[in-house]
């Protein structure tokens, strides 16, 4: 996506304000080339953030945002601010490898005003870049497979902000290990799944994919996040 | 929409808290929910539950919604703490019956300290639930569209399907009513006890109140106790209507039936037990012309005279009180 779609995109859901501030950030993103090369390795176990098919896949480091503000309770700046992806298909099967700075490990709520770490990929379920990276509108949906610090793996579905609706997620799986300051995470996913359940990813050469990250430490949820502002791409 | 609506006469309540057992025996004993009251009775003045919920931020500011709330830790709640009831009673085991934790602030903790030396000490006590706002801010805040208004009677309720457990209404609500359940990662809330109006029954926390100090029915029902005690006659008043959410709980201020303190000298003042600025605090500027009405109706019935309102206020039957 280019820079002048992304203002319509943000203008066109309302964020006539923010999008001025944001010009300046997003022509820089726009810039630079923004692919992951997604590593074929046939039979490789990369289910875990630890093992060793991940010393081979290509490293791609993807700068993270502040959301912009799309409803008044959303208030703060997100603190991480960038993050490191690659992409691993072993089969029918996608591995998607974060990893990012975190110290505090957020992982249980066990106070009311407690919250815990977590990330996101995202994927536009048409495959089409042209579908806005801020989760989606009315007529193009986007598949978020979210992890959270707890262990739990949510796959959402979501219609424009404030939708993010959890779906069937049988195959979606998740692992993570604390590295030296931060997190590392696996999202794994078949590349086929029933139109209900997110989007599909076989027979592309590319897909587009956002990266969303939250740090529970900063009271960060929902969408109060890090996020990219526009779509990476894999190439399968 | 069709909102309903409760009126709370605090001359009435006698701080029995039978309307908290009732909500919590129907709603909130398990589950996850220990720890809260949907129905609290607290003493005024005095910190309330949560603790200094006054103070926590949330509502709105000239329309707009304040983001300045805060979400309260467990200990504001206070300890969900068991007896050892069993043990001593029945099994015979040790001589004393203590709480299995070291209570430190609970619900109710402050129960009839109030203001003051005696004998110039004064409280009173305040029933709350949730207010149903007409401008819920708990609703405003969530990005996650989980709570609405219910069409058919307003009641405020939080969808456990939608809801995400985000917070940000537990952040907003500026009366402390919208609680977070641990235990299933979302927020909850009195729910008006809407399955039992939708038979036409009352609120269980109203059907059970001991003093009969609740009204319950809709605003727009001109022949119920609400339009009247709130429209008419202007003696029911929304506590803190400055935080904007339009409450759809009433309350009759308390009157100065005590009486007022004393001076230095051991003279009668001439002012109230209850400063009238601390119930305006509450209640807002309508609160001296409530009092004045009430006033003026008793003493009406103190000479033998008529009065409608306090007829209404007496509320001798169910139908009296329950329009639904």
């Amino acid at each position: 996506m280019n820079t002048s779609t992304l203002m319509k995109q943000l203008a066109a859901i309302g964020m006539v304000a923010a999008t001025a501030s944001l010009a300046a950030t997003a022509a820089q993103a726009a810039s630079a080339a923004k692919v992951i090369r997604v590593l074929s390795a046939a039979g490789a176990d990369a289910a875990s953030p630890d093992a060793a098919v991940w010393t081979k896949a290509p490293v791609a480091h993807v700068a993270l945002q502040p959301t912009p503000s799309l409803h008044p309770s959303i208030v703060g700046t997100p603190v991480t601010q960038k993050l490191t992806a690659q992409a691993v298909r072993a089969g029918d099967q996608l591995y998607v490898r974060l990893a990012w700075s975190d110290r505090t490990a957020n992982t249980a709520i066990k106070d009311l005003g407690q919250f815990v770490d977590g990330a996101a990929v995202q994927f536009p379920v048409n495959g089409k870049s042209s579908t806005t990276p801020f989760m989606g509108d009315a007529n193009h949906a986007v598949n978020v497979w979210q992890w959270r610090a707890d262990g739990r793996t949510q796959n959402l579905v979501a219609k424009g902000f404030g939708t993010a609706t959890p779906v069937p997620s049988e195959g979606l799986k998740s692992a993570h290990a604390r590295t030296g300051d931060g997190w590392a995470v696996v999202l794994s996913r078949p590349l086929k799944v029933k139109p209900d359940e997110g989007a599909s990813l076989t027979g592309k050469g590319t897909m587009p994919v956002a990266f969303a990250a939250w740090d529970g430490a900063n009271q960060e949820r929902d969408g109060f996040k890090a996020v990219t502002l526009e779509w990476w791409q894999l190439r399968f | 929409m069709r909102q309903l609506a409760y009126v709370f006469d605090l001359n009435k309540c006698i701080g029995c808290h039978t309307c908290t057992m009732a909500c919590k025996q129907l709603w909130t004993n398990r589950d996850g929910r220990e720890y809260m009251y949907w129905n609290n009775v607290e003493s005024r003045p005095g910190k309330g539950y949560p603790k200094n919920w006054e103070q926590k931020g949330g509502g709105f500011r000239n329309g707009v919604l304040l983001t300045d709330g805060k979400i309260p830790p467990k200990e504001d709640y206070g300890g969900v703490w068991e007896y050892n009831l069993q043990e001593v009673l029945l099994e015979g085991k040790g001589n004393q019956v203590v709480p299995h934790e070291k209570p430190t602030w609970g619900v109710n903790w402050d129960e009839d300290e109030g203001k003051g030396e005696f004998p110039n000490n004064h409280f009173f006590y305040l029933p709350r639930i949730c207010n149903h706002c007409s401008n819920p801010a708990c609703l405003a805040a969530c990005p996650n569209k989980a709570i609405y208004k219910r069409p058919e009677d307003g009641l405020v309720v939080v969808d456990q399907e939608r809801c995400r457990g985000y917070r940000y209404c537990v952040k907003a609500c500026p009366y402390g009513k919208v609680y977070f359940n641990l235990q299933t990662g979302k927020s909850e809330k009195c729910i008006g006890c809407y399955p039992r109006v939708e038979k036409g029954t009352p609120p269980a926390c109203v059907a059970q109140c001991v003093g009969k100090i609740r009204f319950v029915g809709y605003r727009d029902d001109k022949d119920g106790p609400i339009y009247k005690l709130v429209e008419q006659w202007k003696v029911a008043l929304p506590l803190h209507g400055e935080y904007g959410t339009q409450p759809n709980v009433f309350y009759v201020p308390p009157m100065n039936v005590t009486p007022p303190p004393f001076e230095e000298d051991g003279r009668l003042s001439d002012k109230p037990r209850i400063p009238l600025a601390d119930i305006e605090a509450l209640f807002g500027p309508g609160t001296k012309q409530a009092l004045e009405t009430l006033g003026r109706e008793m003493q009406k019935r103190r000479e033998a005279k008529p009065s409608d309102l306090t007829e209404l206020l007496i509320g001798y039957t169910n139908k009296d009180r329950y329009r639904l």
